[in-house]
């Protein structure tokens, strides 16, 4: 247990209050809510891959499509996105594919079939939310969730998966994918007279020492950068509360 | 009609515990040594659930002494009976999705059910 193996993320100051980056083959929960930049968390860990680590990345999203995504992608300054989509080093998995044939069963034949690939390392599966639709009960939910998450790491892959949160202040509502998966990190934002304030929470991560403290976050060219040093940033709305 | 032939079989001897137990693959000769039920009788039922739909081959496995052997498992979670104008009977299938995880989750981590294939 001296040596735990990690994978970056290549996001600037998260590696760092990670403590190097995420446990390889685990699969960590980035639960926010719309608009906290999940998505683009997600983008960002696989493009990263390819363009500093050399990993390749399969993206699997229920939510857009890949001309959708190809746009986000580029707004944010990852030019080589098509590139690599291309080139086959990101496959993406969009909501056209997955839900092609109307049924979650052949959607689950395509995930499990993307997944029987040694090449591939990173995955991102956005959301989970949407994912857990495919089951009937909580239990069922949970059941599957864990087997999924097996299935995952037996194929060598490091897995982010977005999950809506609906609350501002998720100590109140931990769900229990935040028990089942190896890691969670928060993404909040508040909103302020100029526009909104973001933050990040690493609020588990197994076999880890993380910093838990909650530190600022600024989307912009090249997606986020989270900035290690709080007291460069007003943690408190001009209200006085933190998270309205 | 077919709704009474259904909750005929159901109802035959030895048809609700065959699917009480075939959750996981079961063979015809470990139903009928592990519930009792005489190997003649236990064959006829499994072809009268397998027919309604109710069970289904599952797979061929090779047993011990190298032989093939057919194991069955359950097609439905819930049986429903209505009797409201006209009799009938709402069989719920397993999940298509549970499945095909499950499967694949076996196929990594074994399962007793399969180990001998």
């Amino acid at each position: 247990m001296s040596s735990i193996e990690l994978t970056k993320t290549g996001v600037e100051g998260l590696d760092d209050i990670l403590n190097g980056g995420v446990v390889k083959h685990s699969t960590t929960l980035i639960s926010g809510n719309p608009g906290a930049g999940k998505s683009i968390l997600g983008l960002q860990y696989i493009y990263n891959g390819v363009e500093l680590f050399d990993e390749k990345g399969i993206f699997l999203t229920f939510e857009e499509n890949r001309d959708d995504l190809r746009q986000a992608a580029e707004s944010i300054g990852f030019d080589n996105w098509q590139r690599y989509v291309e080139d086959g080093r990101i496959r993406v998995y969009d909501k056209q594919v997955l839900l092609r044939e109307n049924d979650f069963g052949a959607a689950i034949d395509i995930l499990l079939e993307a997944l029987d690939n040694d090449d591939y390392e990173r995955l991102v599966l956005d959301s989970l939310t949407m994912f857990q639709l495919f089951f009937e009960s909580e239990r069922e939910q949970r059941t599957y969730l864990l087997k999924f998450t097996d299935i995952l790491r037996e194929n060598g892959l490091t897995t982010l998966m977005t999950n809506e949160q609906g609350t501002v202040f998720p100590e109140t509502d931990i769900g229990l994918e935040s028990f089942l998966t190896d890691g969670n990190i928060f993404l909040l934002q508040t909103p302020t007279d100029s526009g909104v304030n973001r933050y990040v929470w690493v609020a588990k991560m197994r076999k880890q020492n993380i910093d838990s403290d909650i530190f600022p976050v600024e989307i912009t060219q090249g997606g986020l950068t989270v900035h290690e040093n709080a007291s460069a940033f007003s943690m408190i709305g001009e209200d006085g509360s933190a998270f309205g | 009609m077919e709704s009474e032939e259904l909750l005929q079989t159901l109802g035959n001897k030895y048809s609700a515990a065959i699917l009480e137990a075939t959750n996981e693959p079961r063979s015809a000769q470990e139903l009928s040594d592990e519930l009792g039920i005489p190997i003649a009788t236990c064959y006829r039922r499994i072809d009268e659930l397998t027919e309604h739909g109710l069970l289904e081959l599952h797979d061929n496995v090779l047993s011990d002494d190298r032989r093939r052997i057919k194991v069955y498992r359950r097609n439905v979670d819930a049986v429903r009976v209505e009797f409201d104008e006209t009799l009938t009977v709402d069989i719920a299938e397993r999940s298509e999705v549970t499945d095909k995880l499950d499967e694949a989750w076996e196929t990594l981590f074994g399962s007793p059910a399969t180990s001998t294939g």
